[in-house]
C-alpha cells in the first residue's frame, strides 16, 4: 500500500492486517484448492441486461479451468457501506480473484487491492489503476454508432430517442455514437435523451420510454437498462429498439433493431491466466470490436440492404482502426467546434467526454 | 343458530416464563422453515444457519460491522419511538437521515481544504439540525393545516430523494469525479475518528448509546415525557388535562428529526466517507421495523437494532460464504420477523372460541 487516502483507510488497512494474522490459521488452504472468484453486482442477475453479460462472460473460464476455479456470484449488492464489507469479507473467506461490477464499488474494491497484493480485482466502469486492479470497460459506443446508422435507415420521422440511466461519460459517449451514426444515414436526424437516474428502474425506464414514443421518436436505445422495461414498450408501441450487453430480442419479436453486445469472457479469460501465471498487472482496459468484447448482434431483418452494406463496411473500419467513431469534424450540442477536421478523439478524451454532440437535442442534466 | 369464532382477548398480565419463550420459540420455527427450503435448494443447512447466526456473534470482524451497522438504526428508532408513543406517527426518517448527511457533507464540499477537530463535531451538529428542519415542515403542516404527518413525512423523503439527487448530479458533483453523481471524498478531519482500533466502528456508536440513555431518562423519568405517553395513549383526557397536542407533535417530529439526520450525518462522515447515492439506503424505513420490535421502549430497542443487524450481516455473510441467493436471505429475515410478531401476539393475548347465539335477519 504506497500513499493512503486518508485516516480512515489507514486505520482500515491496519485492520485487515490484524485480521488477517487472526484469521492465518483458517485460511491455510491446500496447495490445490480452487481460485475463488467473485462477481458483485449491484442489480438483480437477470437473463438479460449488464449482470447477465458479466456472468456470461465467466462462463469460458469456468470450462477452462473446470474445478480450478470456483465462481460466486452475488448479485443485488448495493453500492456504499455494504458492498464494502460484503467485498472484504469475500476476500477474507480466501477468494483471490474479485471482479467488481460497478462504478460505485471503487473506492472500497481499490482497498482491498491495496490492502492484499495477492488479489487481483477488476474492476467495472471506473478510472484508478493500481498495480494489481484493472478498470475495464466496454467501447459501447462502436457499437452504438452502427445502431443509430441502422435506426435512421428505420425511421420515418428521423427522431430518435434514448432512455438512458446516469450522465456518466460512458453512457454519454453512448448516445453521442448513436447520434454521429444516425446522421451518417439522415444528417437530420435527432436524438432525444431521458436520464432516469438510476441502473435499475423498470417502471420509471417505461414511463421514460412513453414519453419519448409520445414525443414522435420511432427508434428507441435503452442505454443501459438490465431489464426489458423499454424494449417491452417499444414492441407494444411499434417503435423499433435497440439495446447494450445482452440481446433482448426475445421480447421484441417484430421490432428488435440490434444489440450492442459486449461479450467479456476473451478479457476474463486473459485476466484470469494472468492471475495463474502471477502476471497479472493492473491496467485501463478499454476494450472494442477489435478486441471481440464488443459486437453488435441480433440485426433486424428491416434495414434496407444498402443502409446495411455501409454499416458493415463502418464496422470494417472501427477494426481496422482506419474509421475511428470520434473522428472530427465533430460539432457540439451548442453548434461550436467539438473535435477538429483530421482530429480524432483520444481513448484518455472518450473516457472523460462530458458533452453531447449536435443533433443531440435534450441539454446535459447539470 | 350457534356461531362459533376465535378471538384475541388481551392477558391480563403477561407470564414472563412465556414473554422469554417467545422469541426463542419464533427463532425456532424460523429455523425449521428455512431448513426444509435449502434443503430444497441444495445447500447444506447447518453452514447457512452458521453463517447467518453465529459468524456475526464470534467473528470480531463480523460483529464489529454488526455494531457499525446498529449505530443508525439505534440512533432513528430512540427518536422515532418518542413520536410513535405520543401517537405522531413520522415515516420520513428516510428523508430526515438524507437531508442530515446533506447538511453534514455541506461541510467538506465547500471547504474541502479545512482542517481542525471541530469539523466533524460541526458535521454531526449540522446534520442533527439538517434533520430536524426537514421535519418542521410535517409539523406545522399537522398542527396549522391538521395534515396527516404520516403523507407528509412520506412525500419529504420522496423529495429529499430527488434533492440527493440533484445536488449529486449538479452543484456538489465532484469536478475530478468524470460526472459520476457523487460529491468530492472528504478530507480526514471531516471522517469520524474510530473507537475499536482495526475496525469501521466510530465515535457514533457512543452517541447512540448515549442518546439511548437520554431517550430512557425522557420517556421514564420527566414530566415532559409523561405526557406524551399519556397524549398518545388517551388525547381527549391529555386535552383535558391541558397538555398541549400541538407542543406533543412539535416535540416528537423534531426530535425525530434531529436524531435521523445525526444518524445520516455519521452515515457520510463514518463508513461512506463522501456524498453519494448509496446514503439512501433505507436506514428510515428499517428503523420503523426497529422501533416496534423493541416495544418503542429505550432499552427493548437496544436489542432490537443489535438483532436487526444480526440479521443484516450474517444474511450478506450467508451469500458470501455459502452462495445463498439474496431472495433466500430475504425469506429468512421476513419469515423470522412474522414468526417473532405472532409469537409476540400470543404472549400479550391468547386465543379464545367464543361462541355466540345470534340470530340472522
Amino acid at each position: 500500500m504506497t500513499s493512503p487516502m486518508n485516516r480512515r483507510s489507514f486505520l482500515r488497512s491496519t485492520a485487515a492486517a490484524g485480521l488477517a494474522a487472526g484469521l492465518a490459521p483458517s485460511l491455510a488452504f491446500a496447495q490445490d484448492a480452487p481460485l475463488g472468484i467473485t462477481l458483485v453486482l449491484p442489480s438483480p442477475l437477470g437473463d438479460v441486461g449488464w449482470g447477465r453479460a458479466l456472468a456470461d462472460g465467466l462462463e469460458p473460464v469456468k470450462a477452462a479451468y473446470g474445478d480450478k476455479v470456483k465462481v460466486t456470484i452475488l448479485e443485488n449488492i448495493m453500492e456504499g457501506p455494504d458492498a464494502d464489507r460484503i467485498m472484504t469479507k469475500s476476500v477474507a473467506d480466501g477468494n483471490k480473484f474479485l471482479v467488481a461490477g460497478s462504478f460505485g464499488y471503487q473506492n472500497g474494491a481499490l482497498q482491498i487491492a491495496r490492502r492484499n497484493a495477492d488479489v487481483s480485482v477488476l474492476h467495472a466502469s471506473g478510472f484508478m489503476v493500481a498495480p494489481n486492479f484493472t478498470p475495464f470497460a466496454a467501447k459501447n459506443f462502436e457499437g452504438t454508432y452502427l445502431l443509430g446508422m441502422a435506426a435512421a435507415a428505420v425511421s420515418k420521422t428521423g427522431k430518435l430517442g434514448s432512455v438512458s440511466a446516469f450522465a456518466i461519460p460512458e453512457l454519454i459517449t453512448s448516445i453521442n455514437a448513436f447520434a454521429m451514426g444516425a446522421q451518417a444515414i439522415n444528417p437530420a436526424a435527432e436524438v432525444a435523451v431521458v436520464w432516469v437516474n438510476s441502473w435499475f428502474d423498470p417502471a420509471k425506464e417505461q414511463e421514460a420510454a412513453k414519453a419519448l414514443i409520445a414525443q414522435g421518436c420511432d427508434v428507441i436505445f435503452s442505454n443501459a437498462q438490465d431489464t426489458p422495461s423499454v424494449v417491452d414498450v417499444c414492441e407494444k408501441s411499434g417503435a423499433y429498439v435497440c439495446n447494450l450487453n445482452s440481446s433482448m430480442k426475445a421480447y421484441a419479436a417484430t421490432k428488435y433493431l440490434g444489440c450492442a453486445a459486449t461479450d467479456w469472457s476473451p478479457f476474463f479469460l486473459e485476466a484470469v491466466n494472468a492471475h495463474f501465471d502471477g502476471s497479472f498487472k493492473g491496467h485501463n482496459a478499454f476494450l472494442g470490436t477489435a478486441d471481440k468484447v464488443e459486437k453488435v448482434i441480433d440485426w433486424s431483418a428491416d434495414i434496407p440492404a444498402d443502409a446495411m452494406e455501409k454499416i458493415k463496411a463502418k464496422e470494417a473500419g472501427i477494426i481496422s482502426g482506419e474509421a475511428p467513431v470520434f473522428a472530427g469534424p465533430i460539432s457540439r450540442q451548442d453548434g461550436s467546434e467539438g473535435v477538429a477536421a483530421g482530429a480524432a478523439l483520444k481513448d484518455e478524451e472518450i473516457v472523460a467526454m462530458d458533452w453531447h454532440v449536435e443533433g443531440v437535442t435534450t441539454p446535459l442534466p447539470n | 343458530m350457534l356461531l362459533s369464532r376465535y378471538q384475541l382477548v388481551r392477558r391480563s398480565s403477561a407470564s414472563r416464563r412465556v414473554a422469554i419463550l417467545a422469541p426463542i420459540t419464533a427463532l425456532l420455527v424460523t429455523i425449521v422453515l428455512n431448513f426444509v427450503l435449502y434443503i430444497a435448494m441444495g445447500k447444506a443447512p447447518a453452514a447457512v444457519f452458521y453463517a447467518m447466526l453465529v459468524e456475526p456473534v464470534v467473528s470480531w470482524s463480523s460483529f464489529s460491522e454488526v455494531l457499525l451497522k446498529m449505530t443508525p438504526l439505534l440512533l432513528i428508532a430512540q427518536g422515532l419511538a418518542i413520536g410513535f408513543r405520543a401517537n405522531v406517527i413520522n415515516i420520513g426518517a428516510e428523508g430526515q437521515f438524507i437531508l442530515g448527511a446533506i447538511f453534514a457533507a455541506s461541510i467538506p464540499v465547500w471547504v474541502p481544504q479545512a482542517t481542525g477537530g471541530w469539523i466533524w463535531p460541526a458535521m454531526l451538529l449540522l446534520g442533527g439540525i439538517g434533520g430536524a428542519l426537514w421535519a418542521v415542515v410535517p409539523a406545522f403542516w399537522r398542527v396549522r393545516l391538521n395534515a396527516s404527518e404520516i403523507l407528509v413525512t412520506l412525500m419529504m423523503s420522496l423529495i429529499a430523494t430527488q434533492l440527493l439527487a440533484y445536488l449529486l448530479v449538479g452543484p456538489w458533483k465532484d469536478p475530478m469525479g468524470f460526472n459520476f453523481p457523487q460529491s468530492v471524498m472528504f478530507q480526514l478531519d471531516a471522517t469520524l475518528p474510530l473507537i475499536i482500533p482495526g475496525t469501521r466502528v466510530n465515535v457514533a456508536l457512543i452517541l447512540a448509546l448515549v442518546w439511548t440513555l437520554g431517550c430512557w431518562v425522557y420517556m421514564q423519568r420527566s414530566f415532559q415525557g409523561y405526557k406524551l405517553i399519556v397524549g398518545g395513549l388517551a388525547p381527549h383526557a391529555t386535552a383535558y388535562a391541558g397538555f398541549s397536542e400541538g407542543r406533543a407533535v412539535w416535540i416528537s417530529l423534531l426530535i425525530g428529526g434531529f436524531a435521523a439526520g445525526l444518524a445520516g450525518a455519521a452515515e457520510v462522515a463514518g463508513p461512506i466517507g463522501q456524498l453519494q447515492r448509496s446514503v439512501a439506503s433505507g436506514y428510515g424505513y428499517s428503523a420503523i421495523i426497529v422501533a416496534y420490535l423493541g416495544g418503542l421502549n429505550p432499552i427493548g430497542i437496544l436489542f432490537s437494532s443489535l438483532l436487526i443487524a444480526i440479521l443484516y450481516i450474517g444474511g450478506d455473510n450467508a451469500m458470501v460464504s455459502t452462495e445463498l441467493p439474496i431472495a433466500a436471505v430475504r425469506v429468512f429475515q421476513g419469515s423470522l420477523l412474522v414468526c417473532y410478531l405472532a409469537a409476540i401476539t400470543l404472549v400479550r393475548y391468547r386465543i379464545v372460541r367464543v361462541v355466540t347465539t345470534e340470530a340472522r335477519a
